[in-house]
């Protein structure tokens, strides 16, 4: 098993974007290049919503889970669902859609 | 040689400053976006420096964990949450073996019975005991050898969604205008070249291979591959027109494809693309993504063919034999 994975992943469809970076990428390095700096912005985008949510407190506690087990969505999404007693699903989903629409506006205006 | 026509420049140097133009514009708001986060938890900051780890390359560091955790056993023992108690690889190929009278069910029906037996519930990775069933499964039943890891290479995942992709470019110059499409849906072809480049040189020098390579490509997560930047040229060599082995989990239909380009990228949701033709026959003219199974082709000769697995083909027939008679 040799997987790269985030917890969160399963949250994120961002089809539209990735359609519209195909467009403007003339090269697979610029297209992964694109890829990479997209995904740096998500993955600050997810954490600081979930430390938004989550108690001070309990920081710690879920970043070293977070850091030896990033990929494990039953694990770190349970804890999150105790924590915060909210979805918290639903909640990144929103936060990360509103992502997706901002970024295609930056990727749609770079085509003008 | 024949001179671009005027404007071409000046089209060239647009594009080339559009790109240019969102790399800065993403890299800006990159910079930003974690400027805003280290002020508002400074800990957190704290947290990933102490550890030696960027929040922005945590996928490098996931796949760092996995790989370790494969290595020493913790995860490659312990069954994924929502796996099956799996059945002893003897007993699903005696299963298909019972079957006296293969001719009364369609082969692809054996297969999707069997790989049922075997899958976890959730897509996802698979453990060394579901993908070595699986590789007997296939020898079995489609008569292909395939390895899930092979020659010590393993794909990021080999039970994922693939997406649709478009038609590459086979040579300089190539335009949907002389590339065979689909009769419905067809996706057009992409802007740039694959990962590997061009196919062939010129349209003059394009042979069946290069042809067959374009069509029934698929494309796999090398970029996110953890040792993928410390083990150049080798991985790239080794994963350039890689034979895999595709199956539509849903209704068995199966597809031998090669590697021709890299993606898709980890926020859409999906862990491989298939060229229009392979996505057509995996689903038809409409589907567009759905999961499957991706196995690299065990080829040293280089004798199976690019293109779907007929079931029905005399090839499988005869090589049903030796699994319905044992």
């Amino acid at each position: 098993m040799n997987m790269s994975k985030i917890f969160w992943d399963r949250l994120l469809t961002l089809d539209d974007l990735d359609r519209e970076i195909r467009k403007v990428a003339k090269t697979h390095e610029e297209r992964e290049e694109i890829w990479h700096l997209i995904d740096e912005i998500v993955h600050h985008k997810a954490m600081g919503c979930i430390l938004d949510k989550l108690p001070r407190d309990h920081h710690e506690e879920f970043l070293t889970m977070f850091h030896n087990s990033p990929h494990d969505e039953d694990l770190l999404f349970g804890y999150l669902e105790d924590k915060i007693g909210q979805n918290v699903e639903e909640i990144l989903k929103q936060e990360l859609g509103s992502l997706a629409f901002e970024l295609l506006g930056e990727v749609k205006s770079s085509k003008k | 040689m024949s001179k671009d026509p005027a404007g071409t420049d000046l089209l060239i140097n647009r594009e080339r400053v559009d790109t240019e133009f969102l790399r800065n514009k993403l890299k800006l708001k990159s910079l930003e976006v974690k400027k805003t986060f280290n002020q508002k938890y400074p800990h957190v900051e704290k947290f990933f420096a102490k550890r030696g780890i960027d929040l922005g390359k945590i996928r490098e560091h996931s796949a760092k964990i996995i790989t370790t955790g494969a290595l020493t056993g913790t995860l490659l023992f312990a069954p994924p949450i929502g796996a099956k108690s799996l059945p002893p690889i003897s007993e699903i190929i005696k299963n298909i073996g019972d079957l006296k009278n293969p001719s009364n069910v369609p082969q692809q029906q054996i297969l999707l019975d069997a790989i049922s037996q075997i899958l976890p519930k959730r897509i996802g990775p698979l453990d060394r005991g579901q993908e070595k069933t699986l590789e007997q499964t296939f020898q079995n039943i489609i008569g292909v050898k395939t390895k899930a890891n092979l020659e010590g290479e393993h794909l990021n995942t080999t039970y994922g969604y693939i997406g649709a992709e478009q038609h590459l470019m086979r040579y300089p110059g190539d335009t949907m205008a002389t590339h065979p499409k689909l009769p419905e849906k067809d996706e057009g072809m992409a802007p740039g070249r694959g990962a590997w480049g061009y196919f062939t040189s010129s349209r003059s020098q394009m042979s069946e291979t290069d042809v067959k390579r374009e069509k029934w490509y698929a494309v796999v997560q090398t970029l996110y591959l953890p040792d993928w930047n410390t083990r150049q040229p080798y991985l790239r060599d080794w994963y350039k027109y890689r034979k895999v082995l595709v199956v539509n989990t849903v209704n068995g239909n199966a597809v031998i494809a090669d590697i021709a380009d890299s993606g898709p990228a980890a926020w859409t949701g999906k862990h491989f693309g298939g060229s229009p033709e392979v996505m057509n026959y995996l689903g038809g003219p409409r589907y567009k993504k759905g999961p499957v199974i991706i196995f690299f082709v065990d080829d040293p000769n280089n004798q199976v063919p690019l293109g779907p697995v007929d079931y029905n083909s005399e090839y499988v027939k005869n090589f049903l034999g030796p699994a319905f008679n044992s």
